[in-house]
């Protein structure tokens, strides 16, 4: 028998019991703010201790307030017939902050990606900013962050756009409330292990990667690439397989493999921009140690 | 950065039952300390009064799992014990491992693929071809 501890009594007639407990779980999923045991100004003190951040509490409860809060809200009290003073609520909603929190989060990363990643052409840049402060990603680490708990909203579950305009938001209250380099460890330390294990092409859609070689060739001046098999299996076969190799003056740029000829070739000239972006599989991990202009401006500070 | 995946423990427990004296015992004595070390888990007592349920410590974790542990005939110092065992797990279901090893990088130097370690076409030598 399952323990019911805040469940309604148990029943004493045993052939109620069943259809109680399809009742239970049929039920519409409920706001966590709406079930038993529930303290918001606790949730959220701790919901600014467990990001290790300070956050200024008022700052952070703006941020959790939606528009679409507020006008439920004052729906409802225009309902109860109460009069138009009353019906205006005193809250300010989350949008100045959450543009803030876009704004600053969309420079940081493409600051951080143009100093890590020098190669990478602006459109390759923005293709990472755009993959990181998506919906769904943005979405994925608000409801891991438990900010579904916290946000006021209208509809339960809450849609995937209003949780990142709220995770947005907590970022802006963030930076008004601790300044930008902690934001900046901030944004860094939640966003940027999303990229593990991505590649480069799962995220930037590119339609031409041998036109987009040959220009980045011209730029750094070598000549055109030759393409020639390297090695080849089963040519007469179902499933064949090429390895076709870009040479330029002779040397070996890259080598991809691929079904035919001509996805053999494409596939090469991804391998090759990947290498001239600097963003192979084997490349450096990315750097979260403390930023080195705070250590010295403390060690400066402890000198003096 | 280090996030505590354990959100909120309920403790629920009856203040007249016999079984609930740890947990009464934890509330009067441990919990303060309990809440004051781990600031990111909210800590709800609520006493139910009446003959109820055993007395619980309920678990919500940040992925949403909820576990219920059962503190019924078990000092305060156990308790305790138990509240720093769950704020320290995550909310990943307890199963079976089912292998002790794992690694990132199976293969240092490439795993092999029938094409390793054969001359690509461009070096073969035929016999009347002569590479240059």
């Amino acid at each position: 028998r399952t323990a019911l501890s805040t469940a309604p009594p148990p029943e004493k007639k045993r052939w109620l019991r069943a259809y109680l407990e399809v009742q239970r779980l049929q039920a519409p999923p409920q706001r966590r703010s709406e079930k038993p045991n529930w303290d918001y100004h606790a949730e959220i003190q701790a919901f600014s201790h467990r990001l290790q951040e300070n956050f200024a509490l008022d700052l952070l409860k703006t941020a959790f307030v939606n528009p679409c809060y507020i006008e439920s809200e004052e729906a409802k009290r225009r309902e109860l017939g109460l009069d138009k003073d009353a019906v205006a609520l005193q809250l300010q909603d989350n949008t100045r902050l959450g543009d803030q929190g876009l704004r600053f989060a969309r420079a940081y990363l493409a600051q951080c990606f143009e100093g890590a990643y020098p190669a990478l052409p602006a459109k390759g840049v923005e293709a990472l900013v755009n993959f990181l402060t998506s919906q769904e990603l943005v979405s994925y680490v608000a409801q891991n962050l438990s900010v579904q708990d916290l946000a006021l909203c209208r509809d339960f579950p809450v849609p995937p756009d209003v949780l990142q305009r709220t995770f947005l938001a907590v970022i802006g209250a963030l930076l008004e409330s601790s300044g930008p380099e902690r934001t900046g460890i901030f944004v860094r330390d939640f966003f940027i292990p999303q990229l593990i294990g991505k590649d480069l092409f799962e995220i930037w859609e590119v339609v031409n990667p041998m036109g987009l070689l040959l220009e980045e060739l011209t730029k750094r001046n070598i000549s055109a690439p030759e393409p020639r098999i390297t090695r080849q299996l089963g040519v007469s076969t179902v499933l064949p397989l090429y390895f076709v190799g870009l040479y330029c003056d002779k040397k070996i740029l890259a080598e991809g493999p691929g079904e035919t000829l001509l996805a053999a070739e494409e596939e090469a000239a991804r391998v090759a921009l990947r290498k001239l972006y600097g963003y192979t599989e084997n490349r450096r991990p990315w750097d979260y140690s403390k930023p080195k202009q705070a250590l010295a401006a403390e060690k400066a500070i402890s000198s003096n | 950065r280090y996030v505590r995946q354990l959100q909120r423990l309920q403790l629920l427990f009856s203040p007249t039952a016999a079984d609930a004296r740890g947990a009464r015992q934890f509330v009067e004595e441990a919990a303060q300390d309990f809440a004051r070390q781990h600031p990111d888990v909210v800590l709800y007592v609520s006493p139910h009064s009446g003959p109820g349920p055993a007395p619980v410590l309920r678990a919500e974790y940040l992925n949403g799992t909820v576990r219920e542990e059962l503190i019924a005939s078990k000092t305060s110092e156990e308790i305790v014990q138990l509240a720093t065992k769950l704020a320290n797990q995550s909310g990943l279901d307890i199963i079976r491992i089912r292998k002790p090893f794992h690694t990132d990088n199976p293969s240092v130097q490439g795993q092999w693929h029938p094409l390793t370690n054969k001359p690509s076409i461009l070096t073969v030598q035929g016999p009347r071809w002569q590479p240059q």
